[in-house]
């Protein structure tokens, strides 16, 4: 009797663990369109609204827990704020004449036709849920497919950039965060042409790295890091350009190429109310993404769609 | 091994998506140092030491899959590691069955520390694309720290959802009556 319950106790181990291990060997080497990720997608339909309901009556505990944690933080973030009001303040007088002589060359060299956030139809979404582990920087968010929402759009929020939608179910989606291993942007130096990618530093969520810079590029710290409007590789997320990512911490200059450690802006912790940059089918953002797709990593679409505009009008040989 | 009454599957079942509901909803956006307490491992590994190994093992698979199908993570590494969890935390109590105040911080912190590093050896395996900070050895020990601070809470709401539909084990009631009356029953007393 005891050989048997030790046996079938054995029995159920292995099991589990075969069982495990084929899941994770099917899952892994599958496409994302493939079985088991529907099979994600279709929980995620089912669970959204229990999650949801769940989210919204479990907010004030959040909020009590957040407001403590807040308030530790709030006078030390007081301060440094009042710092950077008064050094941004002085940026603003100088940049705003540097803003009308710009508009007007653009205007003269018919480069006016830059899309803004707008044009990107951006869908307001609820963060409802949130990956605990070190290894998965996901959000859960409140509006899927039927708001126009697609795998690889970008979101954002007030701050800056925060991710790409990973899965998108009827009225949920997946978002992966910047800090998320598998998220590369292509990005620039704020006040420079130099681009890289910005990769995250695992086990450091506070910290990111812009990447492949060229080695006579200079920057400095405090410098602000944007999305530059091209892709890393095939089929990935076109991020619209000058979307705020970070600012720049420390530079290395241990390799062959640059690199910078970047402190992201958007608080990427307390994540309550993000924007999903949809570009509906058939719009110039959709048609962007479309042509980014079939060019090599590293072009600009926008460059390339200008460039085709220009040279159909006959403004550049 | 008796087979689980149903209600104690019952009560187990409702604890595990109560837990992993709550803590993707709440206990996830409340960083703590850096770092978020996962009640998840605590979980499996706080049934197994109660319920035994073959409870803990199913269900640490059942909240390992829960976790990964709604995280949208990649299927099966939550559950092997959890599974392991709830099984060693089951035999723990099969072979030894400690009963010190300290058991359930240790547990949890074994606990968080074998799904920390879990993680972190199975994401290896699969190949990571980001480069890797030497703070993610902080990060863990950090996450260990946490998630043992939160064991004892975990430990007394687990007890006391599924120890009343336990079935009595002659074992813990023979150890329960010699703490009570000194180790004689009053009538042998002289």
């Amino acid at each position: 009797m005891h050989d048997k319950t030790v046996r079938r106790r054995r029995a159920l181990l292995v099991l589990l663990v075969v069982l495990s291990l084929l899941l994770l060997t099917a899952y892994f080497g599958e496409a994302p369109g493939g079985r088991l990720h529907s099979v994600q997608r279709a929980f995620l339909t089912v669970v959204s609204p229990i999650q949801d309901g769940a989210n919204k009556a479990l907010k004030p505990v959040r909020d009590l827990f957040g407001g403590v944690s807040d308030t530790f933080h709030a006078k030390s973030q007081r301060n440094e704020l009042r710092k950077q009001v008064a050094k941004l303040r002085r940026e603003l007088v100088g940049d705003q004449s540097e803003k009308r002589s710009y508009r007007e060359l653009l205007a003269m060299f018919h480069l006016d036709n830059q899309l803004s956030i707008a044009d990107y139809h951006p869908v307001t979404a609820t963060v409802f849920g949130k990956s605990p582990n070190l290894w998965y920087s996901t959000v859960t968010i409140d509006k899927g497919e039927t708001s126009g929402v697609r795998i690889n759009d970008p979101v954002i929020n007030g701050e800056g950039l925060v991710g790409k939608v990973t899965l998108a179910a009827p009225d949920a989606a997946t978002v992966s965060l910047i800090t998320d291993s598998t998220v590369g942007v292509s990005a620039r130096l704020g006040t420079t042409s130099a681009t890289g990618i910005v990769q995250p530093k695992l086990g450091d969520p506070n910290d990111l790295l812009l990447q492949y810079l060229a080695p006579s590029t200079q920057p400095n710290k405090g410098e602000y890091v944007v999305t530059s409007g091209t892709v890393t590789s095939h089929g990935d997320s076109l991020y619209p350009p000058g979307i705020l990512i970070g600012q720049v911490t420390s530079v290395n200059e241990e390799s062959a190429y640059k690199s910078v450690n970047v402190h992201p802006i958007a608080n990427l912790h307390n994540l309550d109310v993000v924007q999903v940059l949809t570009s509906a089918l058939g719009s110039r953002p959709s048609k962007l993404s479309r042509l980014a797709a079939t060019l090599p990593p590293g072009q600009s679409p926008s460059a390339a769609a200008s460039g085709e505009a220009l040279a159909s009008t006959g403004a550049v040989p | 091994m008796s087979a689980p009454s149903g209600a104690l599957v019952g009560r187990i079942a409702a604890l595990s998506v109560v837990v992993v509901f709550f803590q993707i909803g709440v206990v996830s956006e409340i960083p703590v140092f850096g770092v978020n307490v996962d009640l998840t491992p605590l979980l499996a590994v706080f049934v197994g030491l109660i319920c035994g190994s073959t409870l803990g093992a199913v269900t640490g698979f059942a909240v390992g899959l829960l976790v990964d199908l709604a995280l949208v993570q990649t299927l099966g590494v939550s559950s092997l590691i959890f599974t392991l969890i709830g099984y060693w935390a089951g035999r723990l109590r099969e072979l030894r069955d400690p009963q010190a105040a300290l058991t359930p911080l240790l547990v949890g912190a074994s606990a968080a520390a074998v799904s920390l590093v879990g993680y972190a050896v199975i994401e290896f395996l699969l190949g990571v694309d980001a480069p890797v900070s030497l703070d993610l050895v902080r990060q863990i020990v950090v996450g260990v720290v946490v998630d043992s601070v939160a064991a004892l809470p975990m430990w007394a709401l687990v007890r006391r959802i599924l120890e009343p539909a336990m079935p009595d084990d002659p074992r813990r009631r023979r150890r329960r009556r010699a703490y009570t009356t000194g180790g004689l029953s009053p009538l042998s007393r002289p």
